[in-house]
């Protein structure tokens, strides 16, 4: 488990970019063994390894996998590799200094979802930051300083935040035995929290999730970063770094503070719905592709937020599954808009007209991530967000009003495309390599394959932890 | 067995043409007595007035660190000054008072260190003789250490008064038993205490010396009053507290408290503000004293483990390394680029490659972005903030943290300068190896610590045990 994480090592050479990429390539071979080892139905820990690291500060060396990070593991290690893959094409300068940030960017990521000490989970989670920055301020677009700085600021601000829960919760385990940062010390002992320092602890690390997910008033650093981060990049931040923050909310805030939960349920997922319908209507008046397609990422991590918050088997595995599910497909689409703006020299949609006689593949291409993005049955989004809905609604039947979201994703995906597929064709053909289409085909293979049959992820992975987690947690249901 | 390495430094002091080596060399035996002294010299002995503990130790080993950055890059900086000389055996004296006062365990021991200390530096501040700017520094910063010492006097007299005694363990007992009329006057000798250290820790209110003095002063002198004067005045005011003020009826933990809130917000708004290098360090150092002063006010969990404490020693470790390191960037650009606004520092990735990555590294370390050192140290003294048993141990720790995240914004603009916005002329420039080897160092310091943080951690622990009185 500790072997993609340390893999870093070897980085910076002349052949920066073939040792970039094939060190994905090798981290997503090891996830697929990790695959193949894992049990599914067994819904703890499993490969989990420990070692000594400031043990008499709490701090442990624990890295370890169950139904949650299993999915987000993979999507990892396979958007990594597609990421770099696509970077092939896109990045052009420094590019030893753009692939040692790269790897070491993957280790943090794969250190997120893995970690199962606090510390160290926080330790991983600012690792992940400081290459995005640099990614964003030196092969960003034209607004990329601004971007870059404000991207830092928010998200470092937000962390600092949580790490004061995290600070609590070590002060905390202190008072009930040895201090700890343990995540199943502290899990063990959750339910003994009193409900005051619960919600404290709840509402620091919730800021620290929310910045990253994000969610509807934290949310303005994300399009910046977007737009202005080179596309590979782009496919990192929605289709990862988002990911975090959701990830987060499950693993800590959900599973940390269950009375707190009880609690602040009703505001956390009215958030998420807020953040919805607000991100899908702002998607709605983007000109610029990629501004429409970062929006829709905050339109879809809405999702999560509710799908958590609904306390439910049911909408907690759906709001997993939706991170892996979107993460693919809204990949895609980000790669897909840095090949079109490499061809085209636009991202504008109404200077896109008649794309299809440029770029007949590309097209067909956009017309099936977009048919993701909107859950199209067949695609694993669609089993995602019908069941984040069919939570929520089997929590309440005020969430009914969350019909409204899906709605209007449809609406300004086929606005968009009416504007950019179904317009008479223009211009030469001009089309992108045979190895760009298949980078870009390899994002609907899974999307397809979990779409059709969900169970191998959703019932014996994700689910079974959800389930044992939840039983634990709200032992007379919630 | 301080007299070893303190014997050693004033020993090599008097060289003249070959003053520098024989200071370095000085330096360096010293560090490594110390180092070796450490690991093997035994429990902790009493020399008269002196105590030699893992907590002397601990900062014998972190000034002389600091003094030896200062003194390998001022091969460089006093290159064709006349005065070298004088220069090395006052900044050697400088740090045998900072390391006199860190092992004094009696009240006029610790005022010959602190006298001891600061004298020469008010020579070295002056030092380039022609510099108006240097000479006004001087005086202001001559004016607010003199008027510190007569505080601590005032203090130390006190505290004779009331306890009949200027030995530490003793001064500890008899305040143990105050009565009604002598307990004013503690209450007096700490304010003057607090006041006095508080000068050279530059606390506010006390800090308004600090950026004009490092503005103007050599920067390889503002990285030793950065650095090494302001952890030695920590070092005199932990033994001060911690071992004779426990026992004290006086709640001066939550005083300690609001100076640090105020201290490290004041630090971190007023840097993001300013325009020149040095300054924004000045400013960004008082933000970092603001930090430790965290270990002044909550040194104790409730369980009575000292962890602020520790977290302290440890920061101000990484604080010593990082800050000298950084003041002696600011010497390499400032002595190659001639002006230090930040507006030289545009592009300077182009420039000088290997002084903006240190650079960059430093202040990542500085705002506490892990796996760097400053990072675990910070997260052990907010810990012991939360972990402490005041009530209002969460809200120090929540402000600490709030000005950790808000530190990012300078510490990230400046990175944003470096490498994002373009140079006004893109030449390279030649960067003297006395900097970069420092630089160097203190890099390869910050990982070391910050990848593996385990026997830092035990040894600032076990420096902090010993700190504490055995009664």
């Amino acid at each position: 488990m500790a072997i993609p994480t340390f893999l870093l090592g070897k980085k910076r050479e002349g052949l920066a970019k073939i040792l970039g990429i094939g060190t994905t390539a090798v981290v997503f071979g090891i996830s697929l063994i990790i695959v193949g080892l894992y049990q599914y139905g067994n819904p703890g820990f499993q490969l989990t390894e420990t070692g000594q690291w400031a043990s008499t500060f709490g701090l442990n060396y624990i890295v370890g996998i169950d139904g949650i990070s299993l999915p987000l593991l993979i999507l990892a290690s396979l958007l990594c590799l597609l990421a770099a893959a696509g970077s092939r094409d896109m990045i052009s300068i420094k590019q030893p200094e753009y692939y040692a940030l790269f790897l070491i960017f993957e280790t943090g990521i794969i250190g997120v979802f893995t970690s199962l000490n606090l510390i160290l989970f926080y330790v991983f989670w600012e690792i992940v930051l400081i290459p995005m920055f640099f990614f964003i301020g030196i092969w960003g677009g034209p607004r990329r300083k601004y971007a870059s700085l404000k991207f830092l600021i928010f998200t470092y601000a937000g962390s600092a935040i949580m790490l004061f829960g995290f600070v609590a919760l070590y002060a905390w385990t202190g008072s009930q035995g040895a201090p700890s940062f343990d995540y199943s010390t502290i899990l063990a002992g959750a339910a003994k929290l009193a409900l005051p320092f619960q919600v404290a602890a709840s509402l620091a690390t919730f800021v620290g999730f929310a910045v990253k997910l994000p969610i509807f008033p934290l949310h303005t650093w994300l399009p910046d970063a977007h737009v202005e981060a080179p596309a590979p990049v782009s496919v990192l931040l929605a289709g990862l770094l988002l990911k975090m923050g959701g990830y987060g909310l499950i693993r800590y805030n959900l599973l940390l503070f269950p009375a707190a939960d009880k609690l602040l349920w009703p505001v956390f997922t009215a958030i998420g719905l807020i953040t919805m319908v607000y991100g899908a209507s702002v998607a709605f008046v983007a000109q610029d592709m990629k501004r429409m397609i970062a929006m829709t990422s905050v339109n879809h991590m809405g999702y999560v937020l509710l799908g958590t918050f609904t306390l439910g088997s049911i909408g907690i595995s759906a709001a997993v599954f939706q991170m892996f599910a979107h993460g693919l497909a809204v990949g895609m689409l980000f790669l897909m808009s840095g090949y079109i703006h490499e061809h085209t020299g636009t991202r504008n949609i109404n200077e896109l007209r008649g794309l299809r006689g440029k770029m007949p593949t590309t097209t067909l291409l956009l017309i099936l991530g977009s048919m993701a993005a909107m859950a199209v049955p067949a695609f694993a989004n669609f089993i995602s967000e019908y069941q984040v809905i069919q939570g929520a609604l089997s929590a309440n039947y005020l969430f009914g009003f969350a019909i409204l979201a899906p709605a209007l994703t449809v609406g300004y995906f086929l606005w968009m495309l009416r504007r950019v597929v179904m317009t008479p064709a223009e211009g030469a053909k001009n089309e992108i390599h045979l190895h760009s289409q298949l980078i870009l085909a390899a994002f609907l293979v899974p999307l397809l394959v979990f779409g059709i049959y969900p169970a191998p992820l959703l019932g014996s992975a994700i689910k079974p932890t959800v389930d044992h987690l939840l039983s634990v947690l709200f032992p007379g249901g919630r | 067995m301080l007299v070893t390495p303190a014997g050693l430094i004033k020993q090599r002091k008097s060289g003249i043409g070959v003053a520098p080596y024989a200071g370095l060399t000085g330096i360096v035996i010293a560090l490594a007595s110390t180092i070796w002294l450490g690991f093997y010299g035994g429990p902790s002995q009493i020399f008269g007035g002196f105590q030699i503990d893992l907590f002397t130790y601990f900062f014998t080993g972190v000034l002389l660190l600091v003094s030896l950055f200062v003194a390998i890059s001022s091969l460089d900086y006093m290159k064709g000054d006349s005065n070298t000389a004088p220069y090395f055996g006052l900044l050697l004296l400088s740090t045998l008072g900072m390391i006199v006062l860190a092992a004094s365990m009696d009240l006029i021991l610790l005022y010959v260190g602190w006298e001891l200390m600061s004298i020469p530096t008010y020579a070295l501040t002056a030092i380039k003789k022609k510099d108006p700017n240097s000479n006004e520094a001087a005086v202001k910063f001559f004016v607010m250490s003199a008027l510190s010492s007569a505080l601590l006097v005032f203090a130390i007299s006190m505290t004779f008064g009331i306890t009949g005694s200027t030995s530490l363990p003793a001064i500890a007992s008899s305040l143990g038993t105050l009565t009604g009329d002598t307990r004013s006057f503690a209450l007096i000798a700490i304010v003057m205490f607090v006041a006095g250290f508080g000068v050279k820790m530059a606390v506010v209110p006390f800090h308004m010396w600090i950026p004009d003095a490092f503005e103007g002063a050599p920067t390889t002198i503002s990285a030793l009053l950065a650095a090494g004067a302001k952890m030695a005045a920590f070092a005199a005011a932990f033994r001060v507290f911690i071992v004779a003020f426990t026992t004290v009826n006086i709640d001066w933990y939550s005083t300690f408290a609001i100076v640090a809130i105020a201290t490290m917000t004041l630090g971190n708004v007023a840097a993001l503000m300013q325009k020149s290098f040095t300054r924004l360090l000045a400013y960004s150092s008082i933000a970092q004293a603001g930090y430790v002063m965290i270990a002044l006010a909550a040194p104790f969990t409730a369980n009575g483990s000292p962890l602020g404490l520790a977290g302290g020693l440890f920061h101000v470790l990484n604080y010593s390394i990082v800050k000298t390191a950084a003041f002696v960037a600011a010497a390499a650009v400032g002595t190659r680029l001639s002006v230090s606004t930040l507006d030289s520092f545009n592009g300077l990735a182009k420039r000088m490659p290997q002084t903006a990555f240190n650079i960059t590294i430093f202040f990542l370390a500085l705002a506490g972005v892990p796996p760097l050192n400053g990072f675990f140290s910070k997260v052990m003294l907010f810990t012991g903030a939360v972990y402490s048993p005041y009530s209002w141990g969460g809200y120090l720790a929540i402000a600490a943290l709030l000005n950790s995240g808000f530190s990012m914004s300078y510490y990230g603009w400046l990175i944003k300068r470096m490498y994002f916005d373009d140079p006004a002329d893109s030449s390279r420039i030649k960067e003297p190896r006395a900097y970069t080897s420092v630089m160097w160092m203190a890099t390869a310091l910050v990982f070391i610590i910050g990848l593996y943080p385990d026997p830092w951690i035990r040894l600032v622990q076990s420096a902090a045990a010993s700190l504490l009185p055995t009664h």
